[in-house]
């Protein structure tokens, strides 16, 4: 749940009414999902898309977590065949810089992307070339 | 301020009891979203992307559905401008131009971003809905929207209910249609002319039914609400004028600005 504030759209169900079932984010605010920390297979991969990230529902481990100023470099190994691949995610600490070593990463794929999560936490979005298309954020006014 | 009157007491009781945990603004605590958050919004990014790209248009209005406001009549929250951006290489993105308020603050700003993150949301539909101007409004639309005119008309100071025709605050889809009027008339150059021009062409805001113990929480547990822009006998008549997603759809259908709302879900 979205510890988000209720707004006054929200608040102004009926006052005596009982609390919604969900609380969700305000209808124009800037979202916090939206700062989805994006990432790349780092360079050395021999194909774009390693045979570990290509199939949704294939389960790595998390061997090495490395956090610098960049971002974090993850060093996960599958589960299936002990492939080793290294994901560079940019920005800071909060996708996986807290991840332990040992930690249990899914995949799934869609059509923009890859999608690495923990525990059903999504922790990095590693987009192909229609995402990086519908990927953009850039504040004009201040 | 620590209420010191019984009756702003009450009052701060019942809104705490209707609508849950009440903060001084959104939070901008970063929080991993879940992954199926994020399959959903890109997945509908991607839909909405391949439809627009397929409709030959070069500039729709874009909404999306964040909250439920199905008490209301209304189903889509925001909504902004999708248009085509040309790149550098020749070819073109689709970015989407609105404007966002900042964690709860009384404040927003204008912002050019990606479907993905148009709908990088907990939203409460996974729909969005798209209405195409006429071709003389895609055009006058989207030479505005690539100009200084994009957010010439907008104005920081932020109420998530603010009036329909008020220049105290500016919520973002209030934004939108004064932006729409500068775009399309070359007297639409202040917020004031630009509200003309709408009133001009048949804009009917949506009046929310709001009373008074409710405006009173709003405002005392949100930095983003404001009633004191609302002309005296609407507000102690309980009638909140104020621009919706819906309603600017229904009007840009009635007087043949756009066409029909057409949504878009997830199969």
């Amino acid at each position: 749940m979205k510890t988000c504030l209720v707004t006054l759209l929200a608040c102004a169900s009926l006052a005596f009414s009982a609390a919604p079932a969900r609380a969700h984010s305000e209808a124009s605010a800037l979202s916090a999902v939206s700062a989805l920390p994006v990432a790349s297979v780092v360079a050395g991969a021999s194909v774009a898309v390693p045979a570990a990230l290509a199939v949704s529902g294939a389960v790595l481990v998390v061997k090495a977590v490395e956090v610098s100023a960049h971002g974090t470099l993850l060093i996960l190994e599958s589960a299936s065949d002990g492939a080793r691949i290294s994901i560079d995610i940019a920005g800071s600490g909060l996708a996986a810089g807290s991840l332990a070593v040992g930690t249990t990463v899914t995949v799934s794929v869609i059509g923009s992307g890859v999608v690495l999560s923990a525990a059903g936490e999504a922790i990095a979005f590693l987009p192909n070339a229609l995402g990086k298309a519908l990927l953009s954020n850039e504040r004009l006014t201040y | 301020m620590k209420p010191t009157r019984n009756s702003v007491a009450l009052a701060c009781a019942v809104f705490l009891l209707a609508a849950g945990p009440a903060h001084a603004g959104r939070s901008c605590e970063a929080k991993r979203p879940s992954a199926q958050t994020i399959e959903k919004g890109m997945n509908l990014a991607e839909r909405t992307w391949k439809e627009l790209e397929a409709s030959g248009n070069r500039v729709v209005i874009l909404a999306r559905a964040v909250q439920d406001l199905s008490k209301y009549g209304l189903r889509y929250s925001h909504i902004g401008f999708a248009y085509r951006q040309p790149a550098a290489n020749g070819e073109h993105v689709w970015r989407v131009l609105h404007k966002l308020n900042h964690c709860g603050t009384a404040e927003a700003a204008i912002y050019r971003q990606g479907l993905g993150e148009f709908f990088l949301d907990d939203l409460w539909h996974y729909e969005a809905a798209y209405a195409v101007p006429s071709r003389e409004v895609q055009e006058k639309l989207l030479a505005a929207l690539l100009d200084e005119r994009a957010v010439r008309l907008h104005h920081k100071p932020y109420s998530i209910v603010s009036y329909a025709w008020g220049r105290k605050y500016q919520q973002s889809n209030q934004w939108a249609i004064e932006t729409l009027a500068s775009a399309m008339s070359s007297t639409a150059v202040t917020r004031a002319q630009a509200q003309a021009w709408l009133q001009l062409h048949g804009y009917q805001p949506t009046t929310l039914r709001i009373g008074p113990l409710t405006r009173l929480g709003g405002r005392l547990g949100s930095a983003n609400v404001a009633f004191d822009d609302h002309p005296s006998e609407k507000r102690f008549s309980d009638r909140i004028e104020t621009v919706t997603a819906d309603s600017v759809f229904a009007w840009l259908e009635r007087s043949g600005l756009a066409g029909p709302k057409m949504a878009i879900g997830l199969r």
